[in-house]
């Protein structure tokens, strides 16, 4: 039996997720499917389990088309997802949860069929212990058994390995090997290269939204690595080195939570001037990395200075980094960086440094009018930041952003934004800022990071596993440390 | 942007006659129900709250605390704080004023008087400061630190007029003693409002106004209510602001309690508060957190609690009733939340 | 839809202009209107009930006299309202005497009879009236319950077996202090002087609920309380307090195969929700005392007056002559009854006076010497409890 997508799209809004994905899984192999955060990988098995419908195009079984309309419909096609985070029963046992949605069966045959199965995968599974005190590994295992025992024929694991320890890695592949060898369909939806490579016959690549590579086994991990980052002529016209100053950021010995990994034994330095690409795969540890400069993100351990001042560390810590003239632009502007509700001109009004205790409309006004005309935001002082589209409230934040900031954080600064706006985006921060100011910014583009970049910096699971002049490295070199390989350069 | 706000003002307008349909309606029903006449009940709550100067001004002391805990509510609201604790914050508020107007020795009515509203703003600002604190320090939802604060007070009151507040030889929770008359807040003969307390109800009225529209406070409130997380862009520090917020709305609260034991009962009763806190509540929900509509939601609800007094007089109606036209008020009124918030999810 | 929506402003502002028009039902001018504000439900079964079922009975046998009435008037049941609204609202109806049947409307009547002095009041239970300085159109009216309390003291220390006779008390002021001592004298005489038994052998516990009635969450709750009456070896709870709990809680009692009795108070029917447990009620008769200020409201006649109306002792259950009555309960056993009736009689030929010293005070402070008999006023003020008596005197 074979699962086949035929011109798959799908679109949100204007925004098109999918676009012409074609691919087929056959039975009896392991298919990878890989490619960055926001490549369409997710979008597209929501459509094969039912969870989202698609735009375009057909899904065939052996065949046949069929319609998944729900999560019911494609359970009853034998399609069965296991995810990243176990969506279990926590105060159930073991077997409660084994028997969930499984109608008519009594007791004493689902505690044999559990027992069967554990012992034919080689897992160690007590019935009748609380799942609550399981490791999420565990807790995967009687997911894993359950749809084998719900008859599933077509399975999907979303990024498996994220929370389980190596010793269950090591049953969790044999498992899925035999799983394959008896005939079933297992898609795995990763990022992690290795693993990939490891455990799949055929890989597809997704970049955003379409399938850029298809591939057997044995791979070649340059051509893959291309394909889910894009391939870009070496930089030519390397923009002017700044001048390196004086140390403006230093971080020592720090360690933080937040994101997937955190940030390990984080020891690096900022100088004047400097403007530095952070990349790395979504969540491994940028994003921590721009907050805890921020000040909103207190370290565990470690010290943090900025322009030779410590911050403290509790939460007046932003305030303190503020003051410093660090300025942060988050990704997420509607949740992070702006208020919905609120007009353009208030937000001139409450980002003003004096605040006096009367507001001044007249005055924000001003403010906001000329912000809204040197960024040529598309939108009026009285329309709220929810009015504006992603690319104005980009502007806005700009227009928003302390002139005599000396340094500038900036997290992923032209997501959403199409190439001439993201061109545009860089062109005002490369113009309007001093010379003197220094730069931090994360996306997720690696042409974006070389591009505009001095310096690269390279986290992959909560550490930084490469610290190198942009001059001094190649594309897929980078690509290469996101993806956690060491041995490759 | 007038043509958005014309557009809200019909949606508004339209929210207001369906809910007052709906609490029409619904009061209709259980009326027959009970088999009372649904026009000869409506009728004389009308005439029991308007029909008389003497009746408007008892109406009147109802909206004075009422309006006040609302203006305190729409501090908090803005900061999107669930500020339960309105209640407790309120008997702290009468408490602080009775222990001021208690102090041994001054004889000048003024400046006991004067001392009791500072007291009493000091007593419910605490009271409020306190939820802040469990929220921001011990990360205790307003709503529970609220309610925790309020069963505290309610014991502590009852503690005081069962203990050492009691009338001499008396042990009762019929309330301390009366205050001497000079403590009274004057009130004109006729009246059964005192001019104090409608000018303090008018004046926190029209401040309240002046600091959420006006003021950059109100401003960052609004912000801080939005997305907190942003706020911090702005250096704009969240806690600092619910904690600023919620002792305002304390004071306020705190005030309606002063004007409770020095205009309304002339003593400290256990049920001081009168439920005035609870019942703000809703009227700001009501007014979907809209200054503009509170004075007006505050009188309608005056009104009906004082003209349902004329059920039992003249229809001998179950005094009971009253409160099922006021349950009926908060069902349409959160049928009305669902409504909207419907509307703006689609 | 803008005009719809103008339309229907437009309509409901039109119905309420109609309301507004006044429309008050004008009283003939023969008719008496008097207003009664009751503390609990008009349906208590105890001293509300009394108080209405007494209006009711005006209005049936004084010819043009109309009742009008508020229940529940206390803050817990009707926030933010005070008595000075309520007298208000009556008057607006053409009240032209109002009374107020609780203790806790003192300062409420007061204020309300400066307010409106061409209006009579009568407050129950309290004693302005004895002060010169109270406004005249204020009269005070009681009944001299301390017989009826005297006699369910009796009837339940002829009846209990353990010796242990519960008192289930409301607030602490002059006036439960006075019905509770009464209650112990009236069971210590039986127990000593008819029983002949050890007077140390009897105990008479005093618990306070803090109000007349129920209030979830203010007052200990009544049921509560009279459970542990009987848990801690009580077997009859007379009850002070205007509900019919320690009755109902008895019954229970009783129903489980206790030997348990209870004493209610103040209504007539106290004993109909439980007759079985149901020793007897003294009860207030409010009929003469308010047929005695509405006549003289009506006549012009009214002076200010401080009324302690006493029963009418050759027959205590009739309603229109005896301020104070006993109503024998099912579980009264018949010798008692003869006991009983023995003593009422005593009372009412003076021969037996139970405020005669030797009295004690609860602190052994003495309150009546040998031989010494009290008056109204030290009984009326009587400052604390009676030695002999358990319970918090304040």
């Amino acid at each position: 039996m074979d699962v086949t997508f035929q011109h798959i799209s799908k679109s949100f809004g204007p925004v098109k997720a999918l676009t012409d994905v074609s691919l087929t899984a056959k039975a009896g192999t392991i298919h990878g499917l890989i490619g960055e955060n926001g490549a369409g990988k997710s979008t597209l098995m929501k459509i094969l389990t039912g969870y989202q419908s698609k735009t375009g195009g057909t899904i065939l079984m052996d065949g046949n088309e069929v319609i998944l309309d729900n999560p019911k419909q494609a359970a009853r096609h034998g399609i069965g997802m296991l995810y990243q985070e176990p969506m279990d029963f926590t105060p159930l046992t073991v077997l409660e949860n084994f028997s969930i949605g499984i109608p008519g069966h009594n007791r004493r045959d689902l505690r044999f069929a559990l027992q069967n199965l554990s012992v034919r995968f080689g897992f160690h599974l007590d019935p009748d212990r609380c799942v609550e005190q399981l490791t999420v590994g565990e807790r995967q295992q009687i997911e894993l058994l359950r749809l084998i025992h719900c008859q599933t024929r077509i399975l999907i694991l979303d990024e498996p390995t994220t929370g389980i320890s190596p010793a269950q890695k090591e049953v969790l592949f044999p498992a899925l090997k035999q799983l394959a060898a008896d005939g079933m369909i297992i898609l795995l939806v990763s990022h992690k290269l290795e693993e990939v490579a490891t455990l799949c016959d055929e890989v597809t690549v997704l970049r955003h939204g379409q399938v850029t590579h298809h591939t057997t086994a044995p791979f070649h991990f340059p051509e893959l690595l291309t394909a889910m980052f894009g391939s870009v002529p070496e930089r030519q016209d390397k923009a002017a080195v700044r001048e390196k100053g004086s140390p403006v950021l230093v971080m020592q010995k720090v360690e933080a939570a937040g994101e997937r990994q955190g940030l390990h034994h984080c020891t690096i330095s900022v100088a004047e001037g400097e403007v530095i690409g952070l990349a790395g795969l979504d969540g491994a540890g940028q994003s921590t990395f721009l907050r805890l400069a921020a000040g909103l993100t207190i370290p565990e351990q470690g010290t943090i200075q900025l322009f030779g001042e410590k911050l403290p560390k509790k939460p007046a810590a932003s305030s303190c980094a503020q003051a410093l003239r660090t300025s942060f632009i988050p990704a997420d502007r509607l949740e992070e960086a702006l208020f919905t509700d609120v007009s353009l001109s208030d937000h001139f009004s409450l980002k003003k440094k004096q605040s006096s205790f009367w507001r001044s409309q007249q005055k924000a006004k001003k403010l906001a009018d000329t912000g809204i005309s040197t960024l040529s935001i598309k939108g009026q002082s009285e329309n709220t930041a929810g009015d504006l589209s992603g690319g104005n409230q980009q502007r806005l934040l700009l227009a928003l952003l302390d002139p005599q900031s000396r340094l500038v954080l900036l997290e992923n600064p032209t997501r959403g934004l199409d190439i001439r706006s993201g061109h545009w985006v860089w062109q005002y921060l490369r113009n309007k800022l001093p010379k003197e100011t220094s730069i931090v910014f994360s996306s997720p583009e690696l042409d974006e990071i070389i591009h505009y970049s001095d310096r690269i910096l390279v986290f992959h699971d909560g550490d930084i596993v490469m610290d190198s002049a942009v001059t001094d490295t190649s594309h897929d070199a980078i690509a290469a440390a996101m993806a956690g390989m060491k041995e490759y350069v | 942007m007038s043509k958005t706000s014309s557009k809200q003002m019909k949606k508004l307008s339209i929210d207001i006659l369906l809910g007052g349909v709906l609490v029409f309606g619904f009061t209709a029903l259980v009326l027959l129900i009970a088999g009372a006449p649904v026009f000869a009940t409506l009728k004389n709550i009308w005439l029991g709250a308007f029909a008389s100067t003497t009746k408007i001004s008892q109406v009147l002391s109802v909206w004075v605390p009422l309006t006040l805990c609302a203006c305190g509510l729409l501090f908090t609201f803005r900061a999107n704080l669930w500020n339960i604790g309105i209640e407790g914050q309120v008997i702290m508020g009468a408490i602080g004023a009775m222990a001021a107007l208690r102090i041994p020795g001054i004889e000048n009515p003024v400046l006991i008087t004067a001392l009791a509203f500072f007291a009493s703003i000091i007593g419910g600002s605490l009271w409020g400061l306190f939820a802040g604190l469990l929220k921001t320090k011990g990360g205790v939802h307003e709503i529970f630190g609220g309610l925790g604060l309020n069963f505290v007070a309610q014991g502590f009151i009852l503690w005081l007029i069962f203990g050492p507040w009691k009338r001499p030889g008396i042990a009762s929770m019929s309330g301390t003693e009366l205050l001497p008359r000079e403590l009274w807040l004057s009130t004109p003969p006729g009246w059964r409002v005192s001019i104090g307390g409608l000018v303090i109800g008018v004046s926190v009225l029209i401040l309240t106004w002046l600091l959420l529209e006006k003021s950059m406070l109100g401003l960052k409130l609004t912000a801080i209510g939005q997305n907190p997380r942003a706020a911090r862009l702005y250096d704009i520090s969240p806690v600092a602001h619910y904690l600023q917020s919620i002792i305002i709305a304390g004071g306020c609260a705190g005030i309606a309690g002063f004007l409770q034991v020095t205009a309304v009962y002339h003593r400290l009763i256990p049920s001081i508060s009168s439920g005035y806190g609870y019942l703000a509540l809703l009227l700001v929900m009501l007014a979907g957190y809209r200054i503009s509509l509170v004075p007006f939601l505050a009188l309608f609800f005056a009104a009906l609690n004082v003209g349902a007094i004329q059920l039992p007089i003249v229809l001998q109606l179950d005094s009971a009733l009253s409160g099922v036209i006021q349950g009926c008020c908060v069902l349409s009124t959160l049928f009305i939340i669902g409504i909207r918030q419907k509307r703006k999810q689609s | 839809m803008n005009k719809s929506v103008t339309g229907l402003a437009l309509a409901l502002a039109a119905v309420l202009m109609l309301l507004l028009s006044p429309v008050q039902s004008k009283a003939s001018d023969n008719d008496f209107i008097f207003g009664l504000l009751m503390v609990g439900p008009a349906n208590d079964h105890g001293w509300s009930q009394a108080h209405f079922e007494a209006g009711k009975d005006i209005e049936k046998h004084i010819p043009g006299s109309k009742m009008i009435y508020i229940d529940k008037v206390n803050p817990a049941d009707r926030p933010g309202v005070t008595i000075p609204f309520l007298v208000d609202d009556l008057v607006s109806k053409g009240a032209k005497l109002i009374i107020g049947n609780s203790d806790d409307m003192t300062d409420g009547i007061r204020e309300a009879a400066m307010m409106h002095p061409d209006v009579k009041f009568i407050h129950i239970s309290g004693d302005d009236a004895l002060n010169p300085k109270s406004p005249e159109n204020l009269s005070n009216l009681m009944g001299r319950m301390e017989y009826g309390q005297m006699m369910a003291g009796f009837a339940a220390a002829m009846t209990t077996k353990t010796g242990k006779i519960g008192y289930l008390g409301p607030l602490i002021n002059d006036e439960t202090k006075r019905l509770a001592a009464s209650c112990f004298l009236g069971a210590r005489y039986a127990w000593t002087k008819v029983l002949k038994k050890d007077p140390a052998a009897l105990s008479f516990k005093v618990s306070w609920i803090g109000f007349w009635f129920n209030i979830p969450g203010v007052t200990s709750d009544p049921t509560q309380v009279a459970k542990n009456f009987f848990a801690s070896g009580a077997d009859v709870v007379i009850s002070g307090i205007d509900t019919t709990e320690a009755l109902i809680v008895a019954d229970q009692k009783k129903k489980e195969g206790a030997d348990v009795a209870a004493i209610p108070y103040d209504f007539q029917g106290g004993c109909e929700t439980a007759p079985d447990a149901c020793l007897g009620v003294p009860y207030f008769n409010w009929y003469p005392g308010y047929a005695h200020f509405v006549n003289n409201a009506k006549n012009n006649s009214w002076k200010k007056e401080w009324l302690w109306l006493g029963p009418q002792w050759s027959d205590m259950n009739n309603n229109m002559t005896s301020s104070i009555g006993f109503q024998n309960g099912k579980a009264l056993g018949g010798d008692v009854q003869k006991q009983l009736a023995a003593f009422t009689k005593g009372l009412g030929d003076g021969s037996i006076s139970l405020f005669t010293g030797p009295l004690n005070f609860q602190d052994k402070s003495v309150f009546l010497k040998k031989g010494e008999t009290a008056t109204d006023e030290q009984i009326w003020n009587l400052p604390q409890l009676l030695e002999g008596m358990e319970g918090a005197s304040k």
